[in-house]
């Protein structure tokens, strides 16, 4: 898991929106989003110690 | 005052508020930098969500205001909620002195989830203000807009050496205590 991959792939959407090119832009957003889940299953996963 | 009052100021106050986002990370470096208290992996999962809050409010100011950028700032927040509200229970037991040092009574998570919430109301507010429009070719910045953006992708600059600074090209340890690169 690398954890700095979500910030240059964020960086990405932003140059691509800050350039004028939305679509690009939008691709890396899903990108980085995508990897944001899997970072959450990585670090969210284990139980609570306390009762829902 | 009506609704649409926002939908008429919604370039201003896009920038203004990712601005707020830009001075959100902005502090949250410079408390790691003065303080010297490293983020743990789930407070740089909170940095990538405001990140990704900011390139919803930044494709409203280069493209206009349209539901699909409110979209990404929606569930840009929702991811930060997420991670936040995570890590309020992770320490919300009663004698957890919490990750961190607070900052005016209260840890930065706490914030972050105050923030995002924030975040979600405004976006609420800015579609019930109907502002949106069709047209997403590129438009002009205003100045404000231009400083915003520059500050927001500044942070951005800072928090990809940052991060690999502390954690390399690999995962970071739950509660990090030094730069994995400096020495």
């Amino acid at each position: 898991m690398i954890m700095m991959l979500p910030f240059v792939t964020s960086l990405l959407s932003a140059w691509f929106a800050w350039r004028g090119r939305r679509d690009a832009s939008i691709g890396w957003w899903f990108v980085t989003l995508a990897i944001y889940i899997a970072w959450c299953f990585y670090h969210m996963t284990s139980s609570l110690n306390i009762s829902l | 005052m009506k609704i649409s009052v926002l939908g008429r100021n919604a370039r201003w106050l896009d920038a203004l508020a990712l601005l707020a986002v830009s001075a959100t990370l902005w502090f949250a470096f410079g408390w790691q930098l003065l303080v010297k208290e490293l983020p743990c992996p789930l407070c740089l999962l909170q940095r990538v969500a405001f990140i990704m809050v900011g390139i919803g409010l930044l494709m409203n100011l280069r493209f206009g205001n349209r539901p699909l950028h409110q979209g990404i700032v929606v569930l840009s927040a929702l991811a930060g909620v997420v991670a936040s509200a995570r890590q309020v229970l992770l320490h919300i037991a009663p004698g957890d002195p919490g990750f961190g040092s607070p900052f005016l009574g209260l840890h930065f998570y706490t914030w972050a989830l105050l923030i995002f919430l924030a975040l979600l109301v405004y976006c609420g507010l800015m579609l019930m203000s109907d502002a949106a429009g069709s047209d997403t070719a590129p438009r002009k910045l205003t100045p404000l807009a231009r400083y915003a953006a520059l500050v927001f992708l500044a942070i951005l600059v800072v928090n990809v050496v940052s991060t690999t600074l502390e954690c390399g090209l690999g995962p970071c340890p739950d509660n990090p205590t030094r730069y994995q690169w400096l020495p």
